[in-house]
C-alpha cells in the first residue's frame, strides 16, 4: 500500500522505466489486441494532450517497439472500429462507454484535490451499480471495466449497442444513472393513481430510488443541490436514518411532499454527474490504453476483473514509484 | 368489424387498399362515395360546403388540417372533422395516407417540416381514433397490430433503435428485464411478483403497462414507419424524371396548410409570421444563455462559450426562424458585410469569455479560431469573407444535448416545458412579448 502523496507525476526517466521494465504488451485486454487493425490510436508524448493522433498499428509487435521505445506521456485507443482507422474514415462500430472519473462526481465524501482512496472507492460504488443495470435492465454482455488512473472506464462490446447513435447513447447514459424524475401519476380504468418512484421496485422508477438512496445518504451540510435550501438539506441530513431502512413514506412525511419533489428533482440533475456523458455519446473518441501508464499520477491504466477486490492502490501502483525516496 | 387499416394505414390491410386503387389523375374529381361517408357521420357539420371533402386530393388536405388547426386554432371546431374518425372513411383515408407520403416524399423529403407535421399527425390520429374505441375493440385492435409489428412474443429493447434515436420514444417509458421489454402480464407478474410487496402485481401491471406502454409502442413505430416510407419515396423520386402533378398540386396545397398556421419547436407565430432578425433582447434569453453570461468556471468553459453560446447568440441575432425556414445559410447571406458579426456578435462571445474563471482566451487564445470556425469561417484567426464556406455556421445545441453535454447550464424554467431548444425559448418569449415582428394572430395562452 502506498500513501496518497507518492501519487505526483512520473518523471521521464520513471516512464521509461516502466515500459522497458514492468510493461508487457499481453496486458492489453483481448478486446482491444483482437481488433488492433481496426482502431486509432493516439499519444501524448510531452504531457500537453494527446496531439500525435491517427497511429494505426498492423500488429502487437508494432504497438510494444512503439511503447518501449516512445515511452509516452500517455497512451489511447478509439472506441471506434473503422475501415481505414489511419484516416477515421468508414466507421463500423463503437463501443459503448462510461466514464467514471473520481475526481469529477458529485457528493464526494473527501476534500482531495486530485483523487484518493475515498473517492475511487465512492467511483467504485457507483461502477458496480452502473453494472447491474447495464446487465439487469438493459441485457447487455461483455462489459469490461478498466482502472484509468483516476476512475473507471466501462466499455461495452456487445454487439447489439455497437452500432447505435449518440442520441440513443445519450438515452442509456440518462436511463441508468437516473437523469430525470420518474412520472408518478398512472391512469387505468378512467381513475388516476398516484405511485411514488420508490413504491416501484422495478423498471426506471427502481433504478431512480437507488440513486436518490445513494445521494440521500451521502448528502452533507455543505452539499449543494439545486433548489434545495439549507433549511431543506439539514432535515434530509435529520431524517436520512429512514431511507437507510427503506422507509421512503416515512421520509417523505417528514420532509413533507412538496420539499420531497424540489429535493428529488435537484437529485435528478446532480445525477448527471456521475458519467461524462459527453464521452458516451461522442463515437470517437479516443480513451487511455489499458496497460498503460497514468504518468500525471504514476499509476497504470488497467482492466479489472474482479471489480469487488480491487484495490487500485495496492493493484495499480507500478514498481517504480516503491523505488522513490 | 373495423379494418385494422384505419389505424395502421401500413399494414397489410391498408397496402392492399392501395394496390386496389385506380388512376391517380381521377383523385382530382367529385367521388360520391366519400361525401356520402362523410355526410353520413354522426355529429359531421355539414352547413358549410368548405368542411366537405368532395375528393381524394380534399380529404388528404383535412387530414393534415385537422391536426395543425386542432394543434393551433383556438375556435377548433371539432365537428368539422367527425368523418375521420367514422371506420367507414377507411379505404378512402389509406389512400389519402397514401398520397400525402408521397406528396411530401418527393417534393419536400424526410427532413422537412412537412415531413415531421405528416409523421406527428399520423400519431395523433392514431390516438384520437383509439380513444373512441371501447375499451375491449381498443385492446383487440392493438394487440392485432403490435402482433404484426412484433413478429416475436419476446422483444429486445434493442429492437426499437430507431424510434429512441428519433426520440419518439424514451427508455425510461420501457419497463425491461435483463433486456426484454415486459408487456404481457404474465411475464410482468414472472419477472417483479416477488419484489412488489403490499400491493396487488396485477393493479401495478394494469397501471404502469397495461394497454399504455403497448399503445405507444404501436404508435411510435407506425410514425417511424411513416417517416420511413416518406423517405423511401423521396429517394425512389430522386430517380424519377417528372413527379406526378397530382402530387405536386397536394404538395403545394400542404405547404400552405402549415404556413397559414404553423407551430414549430413549441413556439407559435401568426399567419406566414416570420421572426425577423432584430438586436438581441438579453430579458428574453433562456436560463441556460443567462448562466453562461455570468461566467463560467473553468470546466466545461471551451464548449459553453464555443459549441454553445456562439451558435445560439448568432442565429438568435441574425437567424432566429433557422428551424423553421429548412434552408440552411451562410452568415453572410443575412448579414452582407458581416457588420453585426463584428460589432455585435465577437463583442458579445469575447465579453461572455472574459467573464469565465479564468478567462477562456487568456490561457487559451487559440480558441478565437474555434468560435470564427462555429460562424462558418474556417479555421482562421479573423471573419473573413474570403474564408466563409470552410466550415459550416454551427445551429444552436438542441436542450437535450445541453443536458448531456454541459448539464450544468440546464436549470429549466416554466418556459422550458413548452421547447426543445434554447433558440425557441428566445423566440417564445419575445413572442410573448410582442416584440417578433410576425403576425401576432393565434393563440396566445
Ligand atoms: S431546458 Fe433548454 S432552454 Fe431551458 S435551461 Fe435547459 S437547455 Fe436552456
Ligand atoms: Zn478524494
Amino acid at each position: 500500500m502506498v500513501e496518497n502523496h507518492h501519487l505526483k507525476p512520473a518523471t521521464t526517466e520513471e516512464r521509461r522505466i516502466y515500459y522497458r521494465e514492468e510493461w508487457n504488451v499481453e496486458e492489453i485486454p483481448d478486446f482491444i489486441k483482437n481488433s488492433l487493425d481496426k482502431r486509432e490510436f493516439g499519444f501524448d508524448h510531452l504531457g500537453r494532450g494527446p496531439n500525435d493522433r491517427y497511429r494505426v498499428f498492423g500488429s502487437l509487435d508494432l504497438l510494444r517497439k512503439f511503447l518501449r521505445y516512445r515511452t509516452p506521456f500517455a497512451a489511447y485507443s478509439s472506441v471506434a472500429f473503422y475501415e481505414k482507422p489511419r484516416r477515421r474514415d468508414g466507421w463500423i462500430k463503437s463501443e459503448l462507454v462510461f466514464d467514471v472519473d473520481a475526481k469529477d462526481i458529485p457528493l464526494r465524501k473527501c476534500n482531495c484535490k486530485g483523487v484518493c482512496e475515498v473517492c475511487l472507492n465512492q467511483a467504485q460504488e457507483i461502477v458496480c451499480s452502473l453494472m447491474d443495470i447495464l446487465e439487469g435492465d438493459l441485457g447487455l454482455n461483455d462489459i469490461h471495466v478498466i482502472y484509468s488512473g483516476r476512475g473507471y472506464h466501462l466499455r461495452v462490446l456487445d454487439e447489439s449497442v455497437m452500432k447505435m447513435s449518440s442520441e440513443v447513447r445519450g438515452q442509456i447514459v440518462k436511463y441508468i444513472i437516473g437523469a430525470e424524475v420518474p412520472q408518478s401519476e398512472y391512469a387505468g380504468d378512467g381513475m388516476t393513481y398516484k405511485l411514488e418512484h420508490f413504491s416501484l421496485p422495478f423498471g426506471y422508477p427502481q433504478v431512480f430510488t437507488e440513486r436518490v438512496k445513494y445521494a440521500i445518504l451521502h448528502i452533507t451540510e455543505s452539499t449543494e443541490i439545486d433548489g434545495v435550501n439549507n433549511k431543506l438539506l439539514k432535515d434530509v441530513i435529520k431524517y436520512c436514518k429512514y431511507i437507510n431502512d427503506d422507509e421512503w413514506g416515512l421520509f417523505r412525511g417528514k420532509v413533507g411532499p412538496i420539499r420531497y419533489q424540489r429535493l428529488i428533482k435537484g437529485i435528478a440533475s446532480l445525477n448527471m454527474g456521475w458519467v461524462d456523458a459527453k464521452v458516451s455519446i461522442d463515437l470517437k473518441r479516443i480513451l487511455r490504453l489499458p496497460s498503460s501508464l497514468h504518468s500525471m499520477v504514476s499509476m497504470k491504466c488497467m482492466e479489472v476483473n474482479n471489480l469487488e477486490n480491487f484495490d487500485p492502490f495496492r493493484d495499480a501502483v507500478p514498481r517504480f514509484v516503491y523505488e522513490r525516496k | 368489424m373495423v379494418s385494422v387499416a384505419f389505424i395502421n394505414p401500413l399494414s397489410v390491410e391498408g397496402r392492399q387498399v392501395v394496390r386496389e386503387m385506380g388512376n391517380l389523375d381521377s383523385f382530382r374529381e367529385e367521388n360520391g362515395d366519400i361525401i356520402n361517408v362523410v355526410i353520413h357521420t354522426r355529429s359531421q357539420d355539414i352547413s358549410d360546403e368548405e368542411s366537405i371533402p368532395h375528393n381524394y386530393l380534399d380529404l388528404a388536405v383535412k387530414r393534415l388540417e385537422w391536426y395543425i388547426k386542432k394543434r393551433n386554432d383556438p375556435n377548433f371546431d371539432y365537428n368539422k372533422y367527425s368523418f375521420l374518425f367514422n371506420y367507414k372513411i377507411t379505404r378512402f383515408d389509406v389512400i389519402s395516407f397514401y398520397l400525402l407520403c408521397q406528396a411530401v416524399g418527393v417534393k419536400f423529403g424526410p427532413n422537412s417540416r412537412e415531413s415531421r407535421a405528416m409523421v406527428e399527425s399520423q400519431g395523433k390520429l392514431m390516438e384520437s381514433r383509439l380513444s373512441e374505441f371501447s375499451r375491449i375493440d381498443r385492446e383487440e385492435l392493438i394487440k392485432k397490430i403490435l402482433d404484426s409489428l412484433l413478429n416475436d412474443e419476446r422483444v429486445k429493447w434493442t429492437f426499437f433503435e430507431d424510434i429512441l434515436s428519433s426520440h419518439k420514444l424514451k427508455l425510461e417509458d420501457l419497463v425491461m428485464d435483463h433486456g426484454n421489454i415486459i408487456l404481457n402480464k404474465e411475464d410482468f407478474i414472472e419477472s417483479f411478483s416477488s419484489k412488489i410487496q403490499h400491493r396487488d402485481p396485477d393493479k401495478i401491471y394494469n397501471m404502469m403497462i397495461g394497454d399504455k406502454i403497448k399503445e405507444l409502442i404501436m404508435n411510435r413505430m407506425i410514425m417511424q414507419k411513416t417517416e420511413d416510407y416518406i423517405y423511401k419515396v423521396h429517394q425512389k423520386s430522386r430517380r424519377e424524371i417528372e413527379p406526378n402533378p397530382i402530387l405536386l398540386e397536394l404538395a403545394e396545397k400542404v405547404s400552405n396548410v402549415l404556413s397559414e398556421s404553423f407551430t414549430s419547436y413549441g413556439y407559435k407565430v401568426g399567419v406566414n409570421g416570420e421572426v425577423k432578425a432584430a438586436p438581441l433582447n438579453s430579458n428574453a434569453f433562456p436560463p441556460c444563455v443567462k448562466l453562461v453570461l455570468e461566467g463560467m468556471k473553468s470546466g466545461g468553459r471551451n464548449d459553453a462559450i464555443i459549441l454553445f453560446f456562439t451558435p445560439f447568440v448568432s442565429y438568435a441575432r441574425l437567424y432566429p426562424d433557422v428551424f423553421r425556414k429548412n434552408v440552411t445559410v451562410k452568415v453572410s447571406d443575412v448579414d452582407p458585410n458581416l457588420s453585426v458579426v463584428q460589432n455585435e456578435i465577437l463583442p458579445l462571445v469575447y465579453g461572455a469569455a472574459e467573464q469565465c474563471t479564468p478567462p477562456l482566451f487568456e490561457d487559451q487564445p487559440q480558441e478565437k479560431v474555434n468560435i470564427n470556425a462555429k460562424l462558418g469561417f474556417g479555421m482562421h484567426t479573423t471573419v473573413d469573407l474570403k474564408h466563409e464556406g470552410e466550415s459550416i455556421w454551427y445551429t444552436p445545441m438542441s436542450c437535450e444535448k445541453v443536458k448531456l453535454h454541459l448539464p450544468s447550464l440546464c436549470k429549466p424554467d416554466k418556459t422550458c416545458k413548452r421547447i426543445g431548444n434554447p433558440l425557441s425559448y428566445y423566440i417564445r418569449k419575445l413572442w410573448e412579448s410582442g416584440e417578433t415582428n410576425g403576425d401576432h394572430e393565434g393563440n396566445e395562452e
